[in-house]
């Protein structure tokens, strides 16, 4: 491991942002509580996601698969067999990791390329969504509503409102965390090599198909207990959000919008994207239905046209600018 | 047993006949040349010998085993490299990271990028860790790649040319970096087009022409050969 993720994790900076972060629940109002919430789920999932999709450069549409048998299955665990959702975290997580280790071994094995890694991620998403509706197990297209959150750690409960924003602000934090390990790690190394160029990357000794699958599994897996986290504060799985296509379009966009393959820029675009949807909904959505759409969308295809590599290399454009040309040039 | 041996190795593309039954030894610690004109299948020779290319037929033993089959990432670890005669570009990596990439294959994080630096100062390109290779000027590309093989610590390396478009002075960093790695004790086998390298660089010489292998022997012996003269330098006159 680089010397960088220690100084991340003995940073004032990091640990001062994580302490105003919590408090935040003291300051702001439940609505906006809520918001925050979300984003940090999406903060949570897009990083996730961004050590398959941003490190190794491979877009997966397969992870509402990983955030739905995260949630749709665990709840089916609690509500069907009684079984803990701490253990079903772990059972579904384990899952998810398999399934990732499969997708990502028929990649190599059959040589996939980008398009087609994009199309065969998406059949499997669009067959565990197929599977999840028809499955009464796992609650079919009605969807399974978990007990009242009674603030019962124990049986994976966390008392609602605070309580979810703290659970998730830990989870977003380690799931960003975990970005910053494995860039500074020789994973992040491989990861990136063989993105940049698999044939050169094998060239130098890199084993394309273990850390390919090695990717896809600890991605898998965080997406995984991100929604069994997801599916406890929503309380109600609801397999039209939590394991649809469309969830996974949503966390590629704040990825790419916050910078694909960095640590912080999934979560930078997650951070601005989500609370930025939630309040043009909220402001606009009663009065000009549709308008809080369009409006979401120019903003996110301006973000792409002016800076296509996403916000985080701009802001530090920027930066590097504003602290004078000394500094400049280093990335 | 010879440190490296090719023995009749054919490969074919479809109909074309890219290599057609090619043996040769390479003993462990010599500088052995590869020459022949364009098309000549030497890359292809190079592609098999390091795992990218499946032979049609034929075997290659390193280190007494054989290694058909045997992946490129694999054999780079039993210290079996290639360099790419298009240079390789790596879109959003700095050329200290592609190195430090190579370096991890023997050594752990931080040592890794400590050698990576030191391979990138060895071949000339100090002060150049922080760049994209793709804004390299061709020399330091070809530099790069040489940087790229130092830093896995091979005990064979297969240099295709390493010195094609640089001028002659340019030549100089590279010839000293593998007269260099050669002492060190690496074996080299290197494709070069430019023949004033080769002939010094290399103790013997293999020419291959139209897939085939037509002569081996020291440089000397090679430049007097008629049907090398023929095939080889011939081509080059009459264009
Ligand atoms: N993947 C491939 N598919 C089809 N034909 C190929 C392939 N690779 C090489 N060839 C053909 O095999 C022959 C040998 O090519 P190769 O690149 O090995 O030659 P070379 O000796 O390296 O030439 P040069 O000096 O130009 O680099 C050429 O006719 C080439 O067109
Ligand atoms: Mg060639």
């Amino acid at each position: 491991m680089r010397e960088e993720f220690y100084k991340t994790l003995s940073s004032p900076i990091w640990w001062g942002t994580l302490a105003i972060a919590a408090i935040m629940p003291f300051v702001l109002s439940s609505y906006y509580v809520h918001i925050l919430t979300l984003a940090l789920v999406y903060v949570a999932l897009a990083s996730s996601w961004n050590i398959v999709g941003g490190m190794a450069g491979q877009i997966s549409l397969a992870h509402s698969l990983f955030i739905g048998i995260g949630s749709m299955f665990s709840a089916a665990l609690l509500l069907k067999l009684g079984i803990n959702m701490w253990l079903g975290l772990v059972i579904s997580a384990v899952i998810s990791g398999i399934l990732g280790a499969v997708i990502a071994w028929i990649d190599f094995r059959f040589q996939l390329g980008h398009l087609s890694f994009v199309l065969i991620t998406l059949a499997f998403a669009e067959m565990g969504s197929i599977v999840v509706e028809g499955w009464d197990f796992l609650g079919g297209a009605s969807g399974l509503l978990l007990p009242k959150d009674t603030g019962n750690f124990l049986a994976f409960q966390f008392g609602g409102g605070h309580g979810a924003f703290w659970m998730m602000l830990g989870l977003a934090a380690i799931c960003v965390l975990v970005n910053v390990a494995i860039l500074n790690s020789p994973l992040g190394y491989y990861l990136r090599t063989i993105r940049d160029n698999e044939k050169a990357a094998q060239a130098i000794g890199v084993n394309i198909l273990r850390y390919k699958i090695t990717a896809m599994v600890i991605s898998a897996m965080l997406a995984s207990v991100v929604g069994t986290a997801y599916v406890r504060y929503l309380t109600f799985a609801d397999p039209y959000l939590l394991i649809s296509p469309v969830i996974t379009i949503e966390i590629v966009l704040f990825a790419t919008v916050g910078g694909l393959g960095r640590a912080y820029g999934p979560a930078l675009g997650a951070l601005l994207l989500v609370p930025l949807g939630e309040i043009l909904r909220g402001k606009l959505g009663s009065t000009l239905p549709g308008l809080h759409y369009f409006i979401y969308g120019i903003v996110v295809i301006s973000v792409i046209l002016v800076t296509p590599r996403g916000l985080l290399p701009l802001f530090e454009r920027l930066w590097a600018r504003w602290r004078g040309p000394a500094v400049a040039g280093k990335s | 047993m010879a440190f490296l041996e090719v023995s009749n190795i054919t490969r074919r593309f479809g109909g074309l006949v890219a290599l057609n039954a090619v043996s040769f030894e390479v003993e462990k610690g010599e500088i052995l040349g590869i020459i022949g004109p364009n098309g000549a299948g030497k890359t292809t020779l190079f592609g098999v010998i390091s795992g990218f290319i499946p032979p049609s037929s034929g075997n290659v033993v390193y280190d007494g085993e054989s290694i058909i089959g045997v992946s490129p990432d694999r054999l780079v670890r039993r210290g079996l490299m290639r360099s790419f005669q298009i240079v390789q570009s790596f879109a959003d990596m700095t050329t200290l990271d592609v190195v430090t990439t190579a370096a991890l294959t023997r050594r752990p994080m931080r040592e890794a990028i400590d050698y990576a630096a030191q391979a990138l100062l060895r071949v000339g390109l100090g002060g150049k860790e922080h760049k994209t290779p793709a804004t390299l000027s061709l020399q330091d590309k070809k530099l790069l790649e040489l940087a790229k093989c130092i830093a896995t610590d091979p005990r064979c390396i297969l240099l295709d040319e390493v010195m094609a478009g640089l001028t002659m002075a340019e030549t100089a960093a590279p010839i000293a970096i593998i007269e260099e790695l050669n002492k060190q004790g690496v074996t080299i086998v290197m494709v070069e087009h430019v023949m004033p390298v080769i002939m010094r660089l290399a103790q013997r010489m293999v020419v291959i022409n139209f897939g085939e292998k037509i002569a081996q022997g020291t440089p000397d012996e090679i430049i007097k050969d008629q049907r090398v003269v023929d095939a080889y330098f011939g081509d080059h006159l009459d264009a």
